[in-house]
C-alpha cells in the first residue's frame, strides 16, 4: 500500500493551470524528490497536499483516506508534516520550545513531549542549540530546526521544501545526512529540490514537473537522462 | 531555571496577604488608587490572554466591560429583592454569560482578521455596543443604571471593592499562569509567532483563537461587573470608554507584551503615573497615556520586562 496517493490533481489560478492532472503514489519508507524548473508547480503541489490550498479537481489520499478538503491542522494530526523552504521559526521562542510545539501538537495520539522533542533535536543534529533563541540561528541551522520541528510532530510523511537551497556544500552534506536519518526512523520523505547532486544522491525516485504536468517518473539516473527532462530544463535545440 | 517551589509558594502567599491587608494601613486616597490598580491589572491580564499570548491585540475590549456591567445591572435591578450575598453572584454569572455568548458569536468572523484589522474591528464592536446601549431604551444606557449597594454594613465600601478587585485580579492571574503552562498556551504562543506555521504543525488555530477570545471576554466582563458596582451608578460612557480601550494595550506594552506579569506591572505603573504623579492634572490623563505609548514604542518595545531581560530573551 502506498502512503500518499495523488489522483488527477489540478489547480487553476484564474484559468492558469499551476498543476494539471497530476497523479502519483509514494511508497512507504522511500525518499522521493520532485524536481522541475521554476514555476513548474512544485510548491503548489505541497500546498495542495497540506491543505493550504484547495485543488480545482482531483484528490489526495493519505493512508488510504481522502484528505482533500480537510483543514491543514487536521492533516497534520493524521501524520503529514512540512518543512518550509524559507525557514519560519517561532523567533521569540528557544530552539527547544520551537521543536516542543511540534511534539505538543502534530500527529494525534499519546506521546512523551520532552523525549520526542529531545529525539527530534538530536536527529536533526541541533541538540547543542536547544537553549538558543531561534532568532540567533544561521540559515543552515534554521533549516535543521525546520526539519526537527516537523519530525517532532511524529509525522509519517515529511514534505521538505528545498531543504538544501542556499546551503554551502558542507551544510548540504549535513542536511542530506539528516534526511537519511529521518528515513531510517521510518519517516517517508518527499523533497522538492533544485540542488541536483544532492537529489541524485539521496533519492530513490524522481518526479519531474514541468508547467504543472508530470513529465517523468523513475530512478534518478534514468530520469536525469530522459530527453523530455533535459528539454524542460534546457529547452529543445530547435526552439532556441 | 531551578527555583525552590516552597520559597515561591511562601512569597506568593505573603504577597497576597500583604495586598489583602493593604487597606488597613493605607489612607483612603491610596485605597482608591489601589482599587484602580487592581481593576486595571485584572483587565490588562484578561486582555493579554488574547492580545499578549495569541498576538491578537484588541482595541475594543471595553465592549466586554460594558456588556458585563449592563447585563449585571439589568438583572440585579430585576431581582433587587434578593439578599446582597446572592445578588452579586447573580450579576457576575449573568455578565460572564452575556460576554461569553456575544464573544462566541462574533469570534468566527472577527478572528479571521489579523493584526491592525482585528484591532480596528474590535474598536468598531465597542462603539456599536456603546451606541446600542445608549439608544435602546431597554438597556437604560443614556439614562443610567443604579446598582444596589452590596458592601456589608460593617465594612467601608471602598475596602470591600478593593478586596473584590483583588480577588478578580488574582483569579485572572491564576488562569493566565495555568494557560501559559498548558498545551493550549503553547498553541497560543505559536499562533502569535506564525499562525500558518502553527496550523501546519497541527495546532487547531481557529478553535484556540476562539477559546482565547471567549475566555478573555468573560474575564474582562467579570471585572466590568465589579467595577460597575464600585461606581454604584453607570451610564454608557462610564463603561464603554475609549481610554480603557487604549490603556489595555499600553499596560502590556509598558510591562512587557506576552509576559505573565507584564500587564500587572504596566497597569500598576500607568495608574501610579496618571493618578498619583499627575493626580492634580487628571485632564491630562489621555495625553500622558498617549505620550507614554509613543515613547515606549520608540525606546523600549519590549516594555519594562524587556529592559530587565535585555540579554536573556523571555521564553
Amino acid at each position: 500500500m502506498s502512503l500518499l496517493e495523488v489522483r488527477g490533481l489540478s489547480k487553476n489560478f484564474r484559468g492558469l493551470a499551476a498543476i494539471g492532472d497530476v497523479s502519483f503514489a509514494i511508497a512507504e519508507g522511500s525518499i522521493t524528490s520532485i524536481i522541475g524548473p521554476n514555476g513548474a508547480g512544485k510548491s503548489t503541489l505541497f500546498n495542495l497536499i497540506t491543505g493550504y490550498l484547495a485543488p480545482s479537481a482531483g484528490e489526495v489520499r493519505f493512508k488510504d483516506r481522502r484528505i482533500t478538503g480537510l483543514a491543514t491542522n487536521r492533516i497534520a494530526e493524521l501524520g503529514v508534516a512540512r518543512a518550509f523552504q524559507i525557514a519560519r521559526p517561532f523567533r521569540e521562542l528557544s530552539v527547544f520550545d520551537n521543536v516542543r510545539i511540534g511534539a505538543l501538537f502534530g500527529k494525534a495520539g499519546p506521546r512523551d513531549v520532552e523525549a520526542t522533542t529531545r529525539r527530534a533535536l538530536e536527529l536533526a543534529s541541533i541538540a547543542h542549540l536547544a537553549t538558543q533563541p531561534a532568532s540567533a540561528l544561521t540559515v543552515g541551522q534554521l533549516r535543521h530546526l525546520e526539519v526537527a520541528r516537523a519530525i517532532a510532530t511524529r509525522a509519517d510523511l515529511l514534505l521538505a521544501d528545498e531543504p538544501c537551497a542556499g546551503l554551502n556544500p558542507t551544510e548540504t552534506a549535513a542536511m542530506i545526512d539528516v534526511l537519511r536519518q529521518v528515513r531510517r526512523n521510518g519517516v517517508t520523505v518527499v523533497l522538492v529540490e533544485h540542488d541536483m547532486p544532492s537529489v541524485m544522491e539521496v533519492s530513490d525516485r524522481l518526479l519531474v514537473l514541468d508547467a504543472g504536468r508530470l513529465i517523468a517518473d523513475g530512478p534518478p539516473p534514468v530520469v536525469a537522462n530522459d530527453p523530455k527532462v533535459i528539454a524542460a530544463y534546457l529547452g529543445t535545440p530547435d526552439a532556441a | 531555571m531551578k527555583q525552590n517551589p516552597k520559597l515561591i509558594a511562601a512569597v506568593v502567599v505573603l504577597a497576597i496577604v500583604l495586598l489583602a491587608a493593604g487597606p488597613a494601613f493605607l489612607p483612603p486616597f491610596y485605597v482608591r488608587v489601589g482599587q484602580l490598580m487592581l481593576y486595571s491589572a485584572g483587565l490588562g491580564l484578561a486582555w493579554a490572554i488574547l492580545g499578549g499570548f495569541a498576538g491578537y491585540a484588541s482595541f475594543g475590549h471595553s465592549a466586554f466591560i460594558g456588556i458585563g456591567a449592563f447585563a449585571a445591572g439589568l438583572v440585579e435591578n430585576q431581582y433587587s429583592s434578593l439578599p446582597p450575598t446572592l445578588l452579586l453572584p447573580l450579576g457576575l454569572v449573568t455578565g460572564a454569560l452575556c460576554c461569553a455568548i456575544l464573544s462566541a458569536v462574533i469570534a468566527y468572523p472577527i478572528l479571521r482578521l489579523r493584526g491592525t484589522f482585528f484591532a480596528i474591528a474590535m474598536l468598531g464592536v465597542s462603539h456599536v455596543g456603546a451606541e446600542l446601549t445608549n439608544n435602546i431604551d431597554f438597556f437604560q444606557g443614556a439614562l443610567g443604571l443604579n446598582f444596589p449597594p452590596l458592601a456589608p454594613a460593617a465594612m467601608d465600601p471602598a475596602v470591600f471593592y478593593y478586596e473584590l478587585f483583588l480577588g478578580g485580579a488574582l483569579l485572572i492571574l491564576l488562569i493566565s499562569w495555568l494557560i501559559r503552562r498548558s498545551r493550549f498556551g503553547a498553541g497560543l504562543f505559536s499562533i502569535r509567532e506564525d499562525e500558518d506555521t502553527a496550523r501546519m504543525l497541527g495546532v487547531p488555530t481557529e478553535r484556540y483563537k476562539r477559546v482565547a477570545f471567549v475566555v478573555s471576554a468573560v474575564l474582562t466582563g467579570l471585572m466590568g461587573v465589579i467595577y460597575a458596582h464600585s461606581l454604584g451608578y453607570i451610564t454608557t460612557d462610564s463603561v464603554y470608554r475609549d481610554d480603557t480601550n487604549l490603556s489595555l494595550i499600553v499596560y502590556s506594552l509598558l510591562g512587557g507584551m506576552g509576559t505573565l506579569f507584564g500587564p500587572v506591572i504596566g497597569a500598576g505603573l500607568l495608574v501610579f503615573i496618571t493618578q498619583v504623579i499627575l493626580g492634580r492634572l487628571l485632564d491630562f490623563h489621555l495625553f500622558a497615556t498617549g505620550l507614554l505609548l509613543v515613547l515606549l514604542i520608540l525606546i523600549a518595545p519590549g516594555g519594562v520586562n524587556g529592559l530587565l531581560h535585555r540579554k536573556r530573551r523571555p521564553a
